[in-house]
């Protein structure tokens, strides 16, 4: 019953908060607007259209790195969301940031997303059992369902291979962005180590493992190296 | 060929020496005694000698073993000159190394103004490095100086596995020398021969300049002569003594026999370099190595001997004994001598002052030559500059170049690799690899520049890449090509390439504020680690279950069906077996017709599942749908099946007639659904 009596309250309040951060960042406040959008990011829910709006915030300030990354935010929650890529792309442009290059198989599969890979496999699957109980228990074996059997169970592995490599690939889960200025990576965990690569502000990095204060990750240019914790940031929160 | 050709005993040098020329050896004539010194040689065992010949032969299978090897790789040649300076009179060597090629053939003899060059020798080399083979033929020069000055090899071109290679072009020097004083030759440092144990061995220290500048790589060779029957042995290595330089480690580059004075000598050929490191004057060597000898027992008796046939010019050669020409006679001993050279001064001078700021202390004589790749890339993707830098020189003074203009190219530390051209390490070329990652826009790789200075010249040298044309997309324009001149102040939004601040463009304006706030709440955690997705799961696998179950149950039920249509079916043939026989008494034979005509209701009713013992004769025909004759005739058969169960067994006659029999069956029989 309180629920029910609250949800509504609390929408309401998130929307006016919305509301008022976009109005800040209408007057130009952008600082005051990013910190209200952090502030309902923080509460949650979470929606594309509020990252890309903290990542406007962000491009005003001319912080590259944080508008990439709340740019990429969206698109993690939203992949086929427009202003959030024709802004990605113009705040990558502005910062130089260097991109990883995706594997060809990634680069082929990323027509879909991982949940529609996922709910691809699940109805899969699921009428590919079917298919299996309809052969065991008719009394008839029906080479159509043995087709279909064979053919669900193909979309089935694909499906899975396609959610796998999505899923540890240049936009999967360990995709970070770095926000910090005048990073470079180093070939071992020391600011006095040499460096591999300078990275701009919202240059792709892959978090490979963390070691302390350091993270090891795979950088574009099919290099690998060291780079402080706190210079990057990882998308999918 | 040439011969060295020395008298230990006036130290004088009189013809040209080449040592390095493995032929030599062979081309010598021996003398008697030869065999003698053959059966122990001075640094190879007896076996090696037995096994010589068959080595030899395995020689010649791995040689062509890696001429089928190296006939993978393209060809190359190198061209190196034992000594880059040399004085009237002294002959130089000059290699030429094929590479890759076993069919190639260099020319006889090589024309050069104020030089003469002919074709000494000629060997194979085979390597092994990363386990793969590589055949090398090299071919040896002797180059002798016809006057003194500065003189040119010109490059031989030399065709090889259907490519024609060139020999880079080679500088010699020669220093004028009046007559054929010491003082003019290479210096030399050489010790006399007493006449002792001592005498049969000699020691010589070769340096070829007298000048040096400081950290100047000079090449020196030790030579130490054996008399050939002496049988020695080396206790102690040769090194080079002195203070103010330093010295490579010894290589021995070669073993021949010589002949001097009339005697035969085993002479071998140590070579290495030395750098001096600080300037003055200073005496190099002497020379010293320590070996054991076997010369004849000392008699105090007053020598009494004939002239040996060796004592050609009655030097009072210990050799003249008895011992040598019948070792049982007399019994010989082992004696350990020092062999050592004389000194040889040189002088060091400082470098010039004023060196250009990528000078990195080479020196010697140096080509470079740059490549790039690739060179087509993105802002911020690597391009590795491959700078080849060889000749003739220090080269672990030869440091990477120096780029001049680093300004938008992010550049990382070059690594480096020798190879080494000859057994010193003097000439070689070293290889570095510089990624240098482009921070802007650019049209071509910056100037590379490397620094040495010429001791010949006594002048800095600077090289210079030439420009390579890059093509560098993405990012920002190059700000100014100004920029790249040095010196030239730089434009501030040039400054910080990584900088977040427009450069020279007007940025693309981002796009507009969303303020639609959609209801719909989304996760960055994929839809498969959340546990509603899960739980849908178990929609489609309880409605699996549910059909599974009813299709159990279902085939169950069939199962049970069909076992009663079976017993009943049994049932009924037994009992239409048993009314087939006549001998059964009428009230059996009744009951058990009723009992089949009851069971084959049961049959005929299909799914309806008719218990038979409910069956009565209007049951059975009506499942039968019989007429009214065959109705009565069934209805009496159970009256009668009745009377004879319920009225007492003596009703009527014992025996049931055949007629009768027969009617019953026809009846039975005929009940069809």
């Amino acid at each position: 019953m309180i629920c029910v009596v609250a949800a509504p309250s609390a929408l309401a309040q998130t929307d006016a908060q919305f509301a008022k951060a976009n109005q800040e960042y209408a007057q130009g406040d952008f600082k005051e607007s990013i910190s209200s959008y952090e502030s309902l990011i923080r509460g949650g829910p979470w929606n594309a259209n509020l990252f890309y709006d903290l990542g406007n915030a962000y491009f005003r300030t001319g912080d590259f790195g944080r508008a990439i990354l709340n740019y990429e935010r969206a698109l993690a929650l939203e992949p086929h969301h427009p202003e959030a890529t024709a802004n990605l792309q113009i705040a990558r442009d502005e910062a130089h940031a260097l991109e990883l290059q995706p594997s060809w198989p990634e680069r082929y599969l990323r027509f879909a997303t991982i949940n529609q890979y996922s709910f691809t496999a699940a109805v899969a699957f699921w009428v590919g059992v079917s298919c299996l109980v309809l052969l065991i228990f008719a009394r008839r074996r029906s080479a159509m369902a043995a087709v279909l059997l064979l053919a669900m169970f193909s979309i089935l592995a694909v499906a899975i291979f396609s959610i796998w490599q999505l899923d540890r690939g240049v936009k999967g889960r360990a995709l970070a962005i770095v926000t910090a200025d005048n990073v470079q990576a180093r070939i071992a965990t020391a600011d006095t180590a040499n460096s591999v690569l300078a990275l701009p502000p919202g240059s792709q990095v892959k978090i490979l493992s963390t070691r302390g204060d350091w993270i090891y990750a795979a950088l574009p240019s099919n290099l690998r190296g060291w780079i402080p914790a706190k210079s990057a940031e990882q998308v999918r929160l | 060929m040439e011969m060295s050709m020395r008298y230990p005993h006036c130290g004088e040098t009189v013809s040209a020496v080449a040592q390095t020329s493995k032929s030599a050896v062979s081309q010598v004539s021996k003398p008697a005694c030869r065999a003698e010194a053959d059966q122990v040689p001075i640094w190879k065992s007896a076996i090696r000698q037995v096994w010589k010949p068959a080595l030899r032969t395995i020689a010649v299978f791995i040689t062509i073993a890696a001429a089928q090897f190296a006939r993978a790789d393209s060809p190359s040649i190198t061209a190196v000159l034992n000594n880059s300076e040399t004085v009237l009179g002294q002959p130089v060597q000059l290699e030429i190394q094929i590479t890759g090629a076993p069919d190639a053939e260099a020319t006889e003899e090589i024309l050069a103004d104020g030089l003469e060059i002919h074709r000494t020798g000629s060997s194979q080399r085979i390597e092994m490095r990363n386990l793969k083979l590589t055949s090398s033929v090299i071919y040896d020069y002797t180059i002798l100086p016809l006057r003194a000055g500065r003189f040119t090899i010109p490059p031989q071109t030399i065709r090889a596995g259907g490519k024609l290679l060139q020999t880079p072009q080679l500088t010699l020097n020669v220093a004028d020398l009046p007559g054929r004083s010491s003082g003019g030759q290479p210096s030399r440092g050489a010790q006399s021969q007493p006449a002792s144990a001592s005498e049969l061995v000699f020691a010589e220290l070769i340096v070829p300049k007298k000048v040096a500048y400081v950290g100047e790589i000079v090449p020196v060779q030790i030579r130490m002569g054996f008399d050939a029957r002496v049988h020695p042995r080396l206790v102690e290595p040769p090194e080079i003594t002195g203070q103010g330089f330093t010295a490579q480690k010894l290589q021995q580059s070669g073993e021949n026999l010589e002949t001097i004075n009339g005697r035969p000598y085993d002479v071998v050929t140590f070579k290495s370099a030395i750098a001096a490191a600080r300037a003055g004057k200073f005496e190099i060597g002497p020379a010293k190595a320590k070996a054991q000898v076997v010369v004849p027992r000392t008699r105090s008796a007053p020598r009494s001997r004939a002239r040996s046939p060796f004592d050609l010019f009655d030097l009072d050669d210990p050799f003249s004994d008895p011992f040598f020409s019948n070792p049982f006679s007399q019994l010989a001993e082992r004696r350990e001598v020092e062999v050592k050279s004389e000194p040889v001064a040189l002088e060091v001078k400082p470098l010039p002052p004023n060196a250009p700021p990528s000078f990195s202390g080479a020196i010697g004589n140096f080509t470079m030559a740059t490549d790039a790749k690739p060179k087509s890339v993105q802002v911020g993707d690597p391009i590795t500059v491959t700078t080849t830098i060889s000749g003739r020189g220090n080269f672990d003074r030869v440091n990477a170049p120096e780029t001049e203009n680093e300004r938008g190219w992010h550049k990382y530390p070059p690594s480096s690799k020798f190879k080494q051209d000859d057994e010193v390490g003097i000439s070689g070329t070293k290889t570095f690899e510089t990624v240098l990652a482009p921070n802007e826009r650019k049209q071509s790789l910056p100037t590379l520049a490397f620094s040495y200075f010429d001791p010949v010249k006594e002048q800095y040298v600077t090289l210079r890449s030439e420009p390579i044309a890059i093509t560098v997309q993405g990012g920002p324009a190059t700000a100014n090509v100004a920029t790249s001149q040095p010196g030239s102040s730089p434009p501030a939004t040039a400054a910080k390439p990584n900088s977040p601040a427009p450069v020279t463009t007007k940025p693309q304006d981002i796009l507009y504020q969303l303020t639609e706030r959609p209801r719909a709440v989304e996760s960055f955690e994929p839809v498969y680690t959340q546990r509603v997705f899960w739980a849908a799961q178990l929609i489609p696998l309880l409605a699996l279950i549910g059909f599974a179950g009813w299709k159990i149950r279902r085939a169950k039920i069939d199962n049970r069906e069909a076992w009663r249509i079976a017993a009943l079916q049994h049932e009924a043939a037994e009992l239409m077996h048993k009314l087939r026989r006549n001998d059964a008494s009428p009230r059996e034979y009744y009951a058990e017709a009723s009992r089949a005509v009851r069971v084959k209701t049961a049959l005929a009713s299909g799914g309806r599942e008719i218990d038979p013992n409910m069956v009565d004769a209007e049951t059975a025909a009506d499942a039968f749908k019989l007429n009214g004759d065959s109705r009565d005739r069934l209805r009496r058969l159970f009256e009668q099946s009745d009377e004879w169960q319920y009225s007492g067994a003596h009703n009527g006659p014992g025996r049931i007639s055949r007629e009768n029999r027969r009617e019953v069956l026809e009846l039975i029989e005929n009940l069809r659904a």
